[in-house]
């Protein structure tokens, strides 16, 4: 622990520098927090608007305002499980006696990150937090993080998701590259050893490199497996081979051209099984000791998140005892497999947002023994994706295997009348499919047609889930995410 | 009852924008008809004739994945080169549509050849066209809407010989100079627009069946089908895109 204490020590003293703030960010503030106690009051979370004006008035805020956190902050990218894996995190260094921040509603733009900084800001501009947790989209990460001066990053995968904004997957790698190019020296880099694009990303001078990768003996996932996005190698462009193949491009891989390889992970997930109550027993091997632990979430995906989670406290030299005491505390975060009831009906609502996450949801659904009622709801807002091509190559046609199963399926959103056409040329006969694009409206009835004691799945991209939540709220069911769970 | 045999180039590789709605659309349109479908995956250094195709379908790749084709498209230029000559239809979105001309610049400023099979060329541009779009499209007389999302970085120009797939009422289309959207040269059509574009868009879809059917001289009557969610989803998507504003 001492060497660990030291190094965190270097770390932390570029990010103290509390000196009095300026009058503008002062104001900045003032603004942000007047705008987050109006949103309140109306009934919405504001994520959007109060960290949108007070980046107009003071662009350099978060800077300013990240600077004051005593430890600094640590940023999660990539393009799924970032939200999870930033609420284990959250959830360890809580455990570990530090006092976090965290964007926890997943409004991970740059609006989002001032937002939640501002709003656990004092109105003189003094933060009352050690670390924060900043989950950061993909596409705003270097913008996000060149001034941030972060003591480190956390990049889960990289995955076929929204690419109208940032073009392909292979921008978005060049993206990730020039964020972490701007980290400073003294800080850590956490990295997925499995995702072949991750791998090769360099990192700077004095920068700490940890890798995680998984070691388990599983058959491939055929049903994750339509997001094939990198399968040439990212160095020399050759089609990669792999050993051990988990689902889209992730596995254990090499290049027979260039001998590009998965590196030696310096944390490996060596064991995965079923334990007591829904708990997954895992084991991790660290380079000098084993660590063992009951997790709670789900599905091979949650494993990744762990042992991101996992590397990242080791990072930060929290030792082993405390982070498993914290994985087995962790529930599902916002809008991943969340569960509300109403009247002996159960409610359960799980973001999609692209296809290997999408059937990943699909598959927990299939799961499910009975009969099934399922609302999609597809909005094509900036932070839904403005592009619903990727709804193709999610696998409906898996559902349509097992129609009889469902009630009428119902369609909603701003792209209602695409997804409808999605699940009729997925085998859904025309008259089991229900269009209703207002989301409130697919919710009642939805629960209409939901008998007692049975499942109602109700499967939104981002903005549709920020509504639907919001219905539900009204509705009495769960607490608006500002109040915590 | 009918037969058509669809090739679908380089599944692994080209399938960036849901190519797959592309694929389903076909498929199952024709079976809905009780028209056969029959579909012949074709992976690169796959020995494959294409004289028993009727439909060629190439979807889009990014470029580390679009380089690695070009080179095998390569040698297959003669072959496509004699299958378009006798009328094969071919219908290429995106990447592939960069590729069946004369060449296309990366992002990352190479060059990289075409198959040389239809008059145009793409550059690069600065920024990318990325947004939903509507065309006019005379295949029909009167024109028919096409409705769709491109993303493209490419800027492509039509030779004199090519006509346009149609002309942009909104977005970018090839190039976001001319109005141009597409190309039509020959039975090969060439677009920018996926979303999937064939699922939203079905009397193209149709369009292509048809020809497709006409190349081995089968009956080419399709029997009307029950379009009405197909429509309101391709209206819905034309509203949206009217309401969108560039910056």
């Amino acid at each position: 622990m001492e060497a660990e204490k030291n190094q965190q020590q270097n770390h932390h003293d570029s990010h103290k520098k509390a000196g009095p703030i300026g009058i503008r960010h002062l104001v900045a503030v003032w603004i942000g927090k007047t705008l987050i106690a109006l949103t309140r009051i109306l009934g919405r979370g504001g994520t959007t608007l109060p960290g949108r004006a007070a980046l107009a008035m003071a662009p350099g805020l978060s800077y300013v305002l990240a600077g004051r956190l005593s430890r600094g902050t640590i940023v999660v990218t990539g393009t799924n499980g970032k939200t999870t894996t930033a609420a284990l995190i959250d959830g360890i260094l809580e455990e570990a006696g530090f006092k976090c921040i965290h964007n926890q509603s997943g409004s991970n733009m740059s609006w989002g990150v001032a937002s939640t900084l501002i709003e656990h800001s004092s109105w003189t501009g003094q933060m009352d937090a050690d670390i924060g947790v900043m989950e950061v989209d993909e596409g705003a990460f270097p913008g996000v993080t060149a001034g941030l001066q972060p003591l480190g990053v956390v990049v889960t995968n990289i995955f076929r998701d929204q690419l109208d904004r940032f073009g392909e997957i292979d921008s978005i790698r060049d993206l990730i590259q020039k964020g972490i190019d701007a980290f400073p020296p003294g800080s850590f880099q956490v990295l997925n050893a499995d995702d072949p694009s991750l791998a090769a990303l360099t990192s700077g001078k004095d920068v700490k490199r940890w890798t995680f990768g998984l070691e388990l003996e599983l058959p491939p996932d055929e049903f994750l497996n339509t997001g094939r996005d990198i399968k040439t190698c990212p160095v020399c462009s050759h089609k990669l081979e792999y050993t051990r193949f988990y689902f889209a491009h992730i596995g254990h891989y090499q290049c027979p051209s260039c001998n590009y390889q998965r590196p030696e992970p310096d944390l490996k997930l060596t064991s995965c099984s079923a334990g007591n109550e829904g708990f997954n027993r895992i084991r991790i091997s660290l380079p000098e000791q084993k660590l063992e632990a009951e997790l709670a979430l789900p599905g091979l995906y949650n494993l990744y998140n762990a042992l991101a989670a996992v590397t990242c406290a080791r990072a930060l030299g929290i030792p082993g005892p405390l982070i498993s005491r914290a994985l087995k505390k962790a529930t599902p975060s916002f809008g991943r497999m969340e569960r509300f009831e109403k009247e002996g009906r159960e409610i359960v609502m799980a973001l999609i947002k692209n296809p290997v996450g999408a059937n990943e949801v699909l598959r927990t659904l299939l799961n499910q023994p009975g009969t099934i009622n399922l609302v999609v709801a597809i909005n094509d807002r900036i932070a839904d994706g403005t592009d619903v091509s990727w709804l193709w190559d999610v696998d409906f046609d898996q559902l349509a295997g097992a129609k009889s199963r469902f009630t009428k399926i119902i369609a909603s959103g701003r792209r209602a009348w695409d997804m409808a056409v999605r699940f009729k040329y997925a085998g859904f006969k025309p008259e089991q499919i229900l269009v209703v694009e207002d989301t409130g409206r697919a919710i009642e009835e939805a629960l209409e047609q939901t008998g007692t004691g049975s499942e109602l799945f109700i499967l939104p991209t981002y903005t549709a889930m920020l509504e639907m939540r919001g219905h539900l709220n009204k509705m009495g069911l769960g607490s608006p995410y500002w109040e915590g769970s | 009852m009918g037969k058509i045999n669809i090739y679908h180039l380089y599944p692994a590789h080209l399938n960036l924008y849901g190519d797959r709605g592309n694929m389903l659309a076909l498929c199952r349109r024709a079976n809905w008809r009780d028209i056969e479908v029959n579909i012949v995956p074709v992976g690169p250094g796959k020995e494959i004739a294409f004289t028993s195709c009727d439909l060629l379908f190439m979807g889009g790749g990014q470029d580390s994945d679009q380089k690695l084709v070009a080179e095998d498209l390569k040698r297959r230029h003669r072959e496509i080169q004699k299958a378009v000559q006798e009328n094969m239809v071919i219908f290429a979105v995106c990447g592939s549509y960069q590729l069946l001309g004369h060449y296309y610049t990366t992002a990352r400023g190479e060059r990289i050849g075409g198959l040389d099979i239809v008059d145009l060329y793409t550059d690069a541009g600065r920024g990318r066209l990325i947004g939903n779009a509507v065309i006019s499209c005379s295949l029909w007389d009167p024109p028919r809407t096409l409705t769709g999302f491109e993303n493209h970085g490419g800027r492509t120009f039509l030779g004199p010989g090519v006509q346009p797939l149609g002309t942009v009422l909104y977005g970018f289309g090839n190039n976001g100079a001319d109005k141009t959207e597409g190309a039509v040269y020959k039975n090969i059509i060439g677009t920018y627009l996926h979303g999937s574009l064939l699922p939203k868009n079905p009397w193209l879809t149709d369009h292509l069946l048809r020809k497709a059917l006409a190349f081995r001289h089968q009956d080419t009557a399709l029997r009307d089908l029950d379009d009405s969610l197909e429509e309101q989803a391709h209206q819905a998507a034309v509203n949206l895109a009217a309401r969108r504003t560039h910056k």
